[in-house]
């Protein structure tokens, strides 16, 4: 009864939400309210998909899915990112008949990394995709260590788990388990040996704290290294990107799947990889899966045209507190050789919660910008000060470098007769108060 | 002015390298000649060779790696300590320095008995707080954040009080730890840059007390102390 209470209420509030415009985790958590073990009172499907890690889960999660319904599956699953128990639950119940039935082949779910213990407590994936661990938001996540620790209590033996064997924090929960299925890319020749980021988290092994050594990195932390103390190393791949062309927009799965990019980006590539590999694991054709990713522009609003005046441009969503996420979307900006300017926006570091902390931005490789395709970089916002402190320790000219503490002032600004294109980068939390100036 | 980094790449968790790059900008805007070591595990430091020593923050478990590793200090940095050194310890390093630290799962590591004080850790819930704190050497208020999983017992002499975050235990008003010239808070990150003020106070110690420094070149970062300060106590009124 209290199972049929929830669902019900869960429905009503989210066609009411809908039609308020109000987010997608109220009604998952007044029916948990109701009835706190709904999850594990529902019928579920006989696979249960869970997405976790700190970058790249609302865009993996968004093609598995398509590439799942694209080949006459079923799928549930929580397209608007809310990636709590709350959101969760509302997705679930949403889905299910009023006798409590989950009405689909597979359930789909993007899970937030600490909160993935208290939502799976209730619904087991059966297979576990775990992206990648990066220093994400820290200032709730404390580091990615922690993080960690807090991902593990989410693991049970039974799941399937299908790893980035490219991240060695995130690849250690392969560490002594049979049965793991990993997803990597073999050395790509944008590659580089030494770190070249302002921080290494990749200079010690996450196994026994030695040092772990690189024979390759694709970014940051993500690469093959090996562990000369402990014998710690990254694990072969059953699912593999053996190249990419950037400039062409083009990658190739296991030496034979082309897929043109949308979105020219290394992390774009492990995300495909990664939902090329549930594909698989479901069952559809390689040759197939690579067709339907191919070209797919993701429709979650991580990427938005628009235009100044007579000056075009592209937003591109990073996220702040984020830093990996930032050097991916800059990496962007500087790989346009039309030339162009750079918009950077720290106005409200969260949209959830506020804090005046900065201390990411010196994590961020902003030197890059100092790059030939990169003109003149204008930085906006609350925090632009800070912004500038951090670029003044670059070795970017100060002449390139505008600062507007307001947002409409560096809107004005690039409204000019100036032909470079622009690239936004900043995150949701600011990017509607420039996207409602353009 | 020689600077050491020390376990510049492990402990390194909140951008707190941008501490030493502050501080060299500083010596070298005011026209004194500043050089940095950066070492770790694998390197000898002769800490009576410099004039300011660093060191920022890191995991748990690396800073526990940490830890063993400078047991070979321990008489070096009480020594530098004691004789009035200028040493800044940021985040969850200072930790070291006390009696024990008791890890979430009930071990308990040795400190290097610098100091009298107990470390004990959680697991449950990251403690983090943008903070305010105010200092007995300073007019100015101090800006940051804290983010850590530890309360700290038996600390008499704090660095800061608190207006706004958290101190050493949670609920207290005292912060981090002072003896000399010795600065120990868990401010995370680049606390000398978002406070222009605590810069020029470290650097003038290092200094000397003739040399009289210039924050001239402080501009964004004033303005930025100016802004975070504002917002914070905006926040505290809410």
């Amino acid at each position: 009864m209290k199972r049929f209470l929830a669902i019900v209420v869960c429905k009503f509030l989210r066609v009411v939400g809908k039609l308020v415009g109000k987010g997608s985790s109220l009604p998952g958590k007044f029916a948990l309210r109701i009835c706190p073990d709904v999850l594990s009172r529902v019928k579920l499907p006989e696979y249960i998909i869970a997405v976790t890690g700190s970058n790249g889960k609302t865009s993996t999660v968004e093609m598995i899915a398509h590439v799942l319904t694209q080949n006459g599956k079923k799928v549930a699953w929580n397209k608007e990112g809310s990636n709590q128990i709350e959101g969760v639950t509302t997705m679930v119940l949403c889905n299910a008949t009023l006798s409590g039935r989950v009405k689909s082949d597979i359930l789909l779910i993007e899970s937030d990394e600490r909160f993935a213990k208290y939502t799976f407590r209730y619904i087991s994936p059966t297979h576990y995709v775990m992206t990648n661990l990066y220093r994400d938001q820290l200032t709730r996540n404390g580091h990615p260590e922690w993080v960690y620790n807090a991902l593990s209590e989410s693991i049970n033996d039974k799941m399937q788990l299908i790893l980035n064997s490219d991240d060695p924090l995130i690849s250690h929960f392969g560490f002594g388990r049979d049965n793991v299925i990993y997803f990597g890319a073999d050395k790509l020749a944008t590659d580089f040996t030494e770190n070249k980021s302002v921080y290494n988290d990749g200079a010690y092994c996450p196994h026994c704290k030695k040092p772990l050594t690189y024979s390759t990195r694709h970014y940051n932390h993500i690469g093959h290294y090996e562990c000369a103390s402990c014998g710690y190393k990254r694990h072969g791949t059953q699912y593999t990107v053996t190249s990419v062309d950037l400039e062409k927009g083009e990658m190739t799965i296991d030496g034979k799947y082309n897929i043109s990019l949308a979105l020219r980006s290394l992390y774009n590539i492990y995300n495909i990889l990664a939902a090329f590999t549930v594909g698989s694991v479901a069952g559809i054709s390689a040759e197939k899966i690579a067709s339907d990713l191919s070209d797919y522009v993701m429709k979650n609003g991580r990427v938005v045209s628009f235009n100044v005046g007579k000056r075009m441009g592209t937003l591109l969503v990073a996220k702040h507190e984020n830093s990996i996420s930032y050097d991916l979307s800059m990496s962007v900006a500087c790989a346009d050789k039309r030339g162009c300017d750079v918009l950077i926006i720290v106005d409200a570091v969260s949209r959830k919660y506020f804090t005046s902390d900065v201390s990411w931005l010196w994590d961020i490789d902003f030197e890059m910008l100092g790059c030939d395709n990169v003109h003149e970089i204008v930085l906006a916002g609350t925090y632009c000060n800070d912004l500038a402190v951090r670029f003044s320790y670059t070795d970017i000219p100060q002449q390139r470098i505008k600062v507007f503490s307001s947002i409409e002032d560096a809107y004005h600004y690039l409204d000019s007769d100036r032909d470079e294109y622009i690239y936004t980068i900043t995150c949701f939390s600011d990017k509607g108060k420039f996207l409602s100036l353009v | 002015m020689k600077i050491l980094h020390l376990y510049y790449d492990i402990m390194n968790l909140y951008g707190d390298y941008a501490n030493v790059s502050a501080l060299v900008r500083t010596f070298e805007k005011n026209g004194i000649g500043c050089s940095t070591d950066k070492l770790s595990f694998a390197d000898d430091a002769v800490l009576s060779d410099y004039d300011i020593i660093y060191i920022g923050s890191g995991t748990e478990r690396n800073r526990n790696a940490v830890l063993e590793d400078m047991r070979r200090y321990k008489d070096d940095l009480k020594a530098c300590i004691d004789s009035g050194k200028v040493i800044l310890m940021t985040g969850n390093s200072f930790e070291m320095l006390g009696k024990s630290i008791t890890d979430a799962k009930g071990n308990t590591y040795e400190g290097l008995g610098i100091f009298d004080f107990t470390v004990t850790e959680q697991n449950k819930t990251r403690n983090t707080a943008d903070a305010v704190f105010s200092a007995g050497f300073t007019d100015k208020e101090l800006v940051g954040f804290i983010n850590k999983c530890s309360e700290i017992d038996g600390i008499d002499t704090p660095l800061f009080t608190v207006k706004m975050g958290l101190g050493n235990k949670n609920g207290g008003d005292s912060e981090g730890i002072r003896r000399n010239n010795f600065f120990g808070t868990h401010l995370t990150g680049p606390v000398l840059i978002k406070n222009p003020h605590f810069l020029l106070y470290i650097a003038g110690l290092a200094a000397g007390e003739d040399r009289k420094l210039s924050g001239d070149h402080l501009v964004y970062e004033t303005a930025g102390y100016d802004i975070t300060i504002k917002e914070l106590l905006s926040l505290r009124k809410d």
